[in-house]
């Protein structure tokens, strides 16, 4: 009974706001009680959390998709390295950050263009593939920008020293910044009118036609916002990270948002952040794990371990963690229902024989 | 004119490749509906397979007949490749030779068809018409097996030959013929040849033709089509794993990313050809090997984006396909 009765304050608006908020003060106090590397993952989590967000409306709110993802957060890496070599201060990364969302603006269009005509989920999936791993090739081979397969750092000798850049908490409150007013934003974008339409659109493609929609501007309208989401992300990762290379343009990195998204839930936003926490920390304990024991071939492949653990996801637990609160939540939220229908028509008793088997969770 | 032919030959046998992929996808799209984005790693097992089995038989044929034969520097990791030096002026048989090239081809298309199988009964059967899911679970398969491939034969690519029978290039004028290019495409059109007349003539074809169209009335009919459905994944990644092997001795450098880029030209074949069809999958083979070398020659700076380009200009333009082949199936 204790918890259920918990649970209905939670229902009170006041007390998730507090909530949240104070979990904001822990994020805020947190980096001065943290290593370097320590920090360094944090940040990661934070924009890898936009990253995956940004998938998430593709893939979870429209149905649709996008192997082809990491095209746009790999450019926006370029881009923030590009222009942060220029001079590094505020003003060219907010330049990045422009003409970023203009590039994933065009190439979200034309990529829409391309993959909607024919409709399919599998014919999407595929050629979205094949985009993907020819822009990947393209910069592969176009050196003089890309530094091909050596990569790109972010050099710091014509530097007006901007703290932001230079400093790793710095780094933190700035990736952190972000990941609050994505957040925002994309849940403003998922509750407009437009989003819901795409959730219809998700949930049936051809009743939401019937009902007058133009399904595919909504879908193009989806590939567009989520293209520009992570290209962004892809620009404040390059301030992070400090460096570019070919492999944040691969598969590999789409992958790691379909994990992302796989692990919180899909069509749930807020868990791209715990999926974003699972997989950057795994990733890092796998990696410190390969160095401590250089002898295990074993652990030098990550994507080994992670690719498992992925598919497993998708055969038994494809609604991911956060999929499986909201799961319990509305499972929970009925049977209050039906609670309260009973005690006002007397049914106390059995009402009460009944939350004993809830489950302890 | 030396040069054309020698170009449309590269080309022909780059297609014939290229179709031995393309076609066991676009069947198992066909009829079962299933969209493997494993077939690269099918691929890549069948190419490591036949070079391991090939270098190793080949060495322990070579220490039999030589016993002074010494061994050279060994590629690979858990299990290595490694070949062995021919004594000065001594060769071996051309039976022995056939048999050994013959006999790593069975081997590696064998343990295709193994992994087919058993990515089938694991994996593939658990989401039968549900296009998303088994684009997600064949991603996965796609990443964990070609790393396995890493673990197993280590992750730095190393260079192979040819079958000396086939290692030779002959002039024709002007043109050079490379043998193993004649090879492909013999391999290539017969195989084709080969499927059109199953599907077309034998009673395994009749069920697998009729369960393209609606494998509910072949269920109804009391045919097991679940148990064909294995089948047909099994034999066309058994076809992708010929492919591979077959890939390698023609680039001559084993490399671990060989089949995610010749998967993608699969799909970009696929989608030409239109989703799903056989016969679409061939022409769509024989159109891009041709384009390649074509665009090689003509815009050399184009040839990365050439595939791409040609198959968003299909998309748009014919989204059934160059043909209009397409089978369509939700």
């Amino acid at each position: 009974m204790n918890l259920i009765n918990l649970y209905a304050k939670t229902q009170n608006r006041w007390f998730r706001l507090s909530a949240l908020l104070s979990l904001l003060l822990v994020f805020l106090v947190l980096p001065h009680f943290q290593t370097n590397s320590q920090l360094i993952m944090m940040s990661r989590i934070f924009i890898l959390a936009v990253y995956g967000m940004s998938y998430d409306i593709l893939r979870g709110y429209t149905g649709f998709i996008n192997l082809g993802q990491a095209i746009f957060f790999g450019s926006g890496v370029y881009m923030g390295v590009i222009f942060l070599n220029v001079q590094n201060n505020l003003w060219f990364f907010l330049l990045a950050a422009v003409v970023i969302i203009f590039y994933s603006l065009v190439f979200g269009w034309v990529m829409s263009k391309i993959v909607l005509r024919t409709g399919g989920v599998v014919a999407g999936a595929m050629i979205t593939l094949a985009l993907g791993e020819i822009v990947r090739n393209i910069a592969e081979r176009w050196r003089d920008v890309t530094g091909g397969q050596d990569g790109l750092p972010l050099r710091f000798s014509r530097v007006a020293l901007d703290p932001l850049f230079t400093d790793r908490v710095g780094g933190y409150y700035f990736a952190l910044a972000f990941l609050v007013i994505m957040t925002f934003i994309l849940r403003k974008f998922i509750h407009s009118p437009t989003g819901r339409v795409m959730m219809a659109i998700r949930d049936n493609d051809q009743r939401a036609r019937f009902l007058g929609f133009k399904t595919d501007r909504y879908k193009t309208i989806a590939i567009i916002v989520s293209a520009i989401a992570a290209g962004l992300s892809g620009v404040v990762f390059a301030v992070i990270v400090r460096f570019a290379n070919t492999d944040y343009l691969g598969i590999g990195y789409t992958l790691n948002a379909l994990l992302i998204t796989l692990v919180g839930g899909t069509g749930t936003l807020y868990g791209a952040i715990i999926g974003s926490a699972f997989v950057t920390w795994i990733q890092s304990f796998l990696l410190d794990l390969g160095k401590m024991y250089e002898g295990f071939t074993l652990l030098r492949f990550p994507m080994l371990f992670i690719g498992s653990v992925y598919i497993l996801l998708v055969i038994f637990m494809p609604a991911g963690i956060m999929g499986g609160i909201y799961h319990l939540r509305d499972r929970l939220n009925n049977r209050l229902q039906e609670l309260r229908e009973r005690a006002e028509t007397g049914g106390v008793d059995k009402a009460s024989h009944r939350t004993a088997n809830l489950p302890k969770e | 004119m030396g040069t054309i032919v020698t170009l449309i030959i590269n080309g022909l046998a780059q297609g014939a490749l290229v179709f031995l992929m393309a076609s066991g996808l676009s069947i198992i799209l066909g009829m079962m509906g299933v969209i493997n984005f494993a077939h690269g790693t099918l691929f890549l097992w069948g190419g490591y397979s036949y070079v391991w089995s090939y270098y190793g038989l080949r060495g322990w044929v070579i220490t039999q007949t030589f016993p002074e034969a010494v061994p050279m520097t060994s590629f690979g990791a858990i299990l290595k490749i490694q070949a062995v030096q021919l004594p000065e002026g001594a060769a071996l048989s051309f039976g022995q030779e056939l048999g050994i090239f013959l006999a790593a081809l069975v081997f590696a298309v064998g343990v295709v068809f193994l992994l087919g199988f058993v990515f089938e009964r694991l994996f593939i059967h658990r989401v039968y018409g549900n296009a998303p899911a088994q684009i997600l679970i064949t991603l996965g398969v796609q990443v964990v097996f070609t790393d396995l491939v890493r673990v197993i034969w280590g992750p730095n690519p190393f260079p192979i030959d040819r079958p000396p029978f086939l290692a030779g290039v002959t002039a024709l004028g002007d043109a050079r013929i490379v043998h193993y290019n004649v090879f492909l495409i013999i391999v290539g059109a017969s195989v084709a040849l080969g499927i059109h007349r199953l599907l077309t003539r034998s009673k395994i074809g009749m069920i697998i033709r009729a369960g393209l169209q609606s494998p509910e009335h072949v269920q109804a009919i009391g045919i097991d089509i679940k148990k064909y459905f294995t089948l047909v994944f099994a034999a066309g990644s058994a076809l992708a794993g010929l492919g591979g092997a077959l890939y390698m001795p023609l680039v001559g450098n084993v490399v671990s990313t060989a089949g995610i880029n010749n998967q993608i030209l699969a799909f970009i074949v696929v989608v030409i050809g239109g989703l799903g069809s056989f016969m679409g999958s061939f022409y769509g083979s024989v159109f891009l090997g041709l384009m390649g070398v074509g665009v090689a020659l003509l815009f050399p700076s184009l040839s990365v984006v050439a595939n791409v380009l040609i198959m968003a200009l299909v998309l748009v333009f014919r989204p059934d396909g160059l043909f209009g082949l397409a089978v369509s199936k939700k």
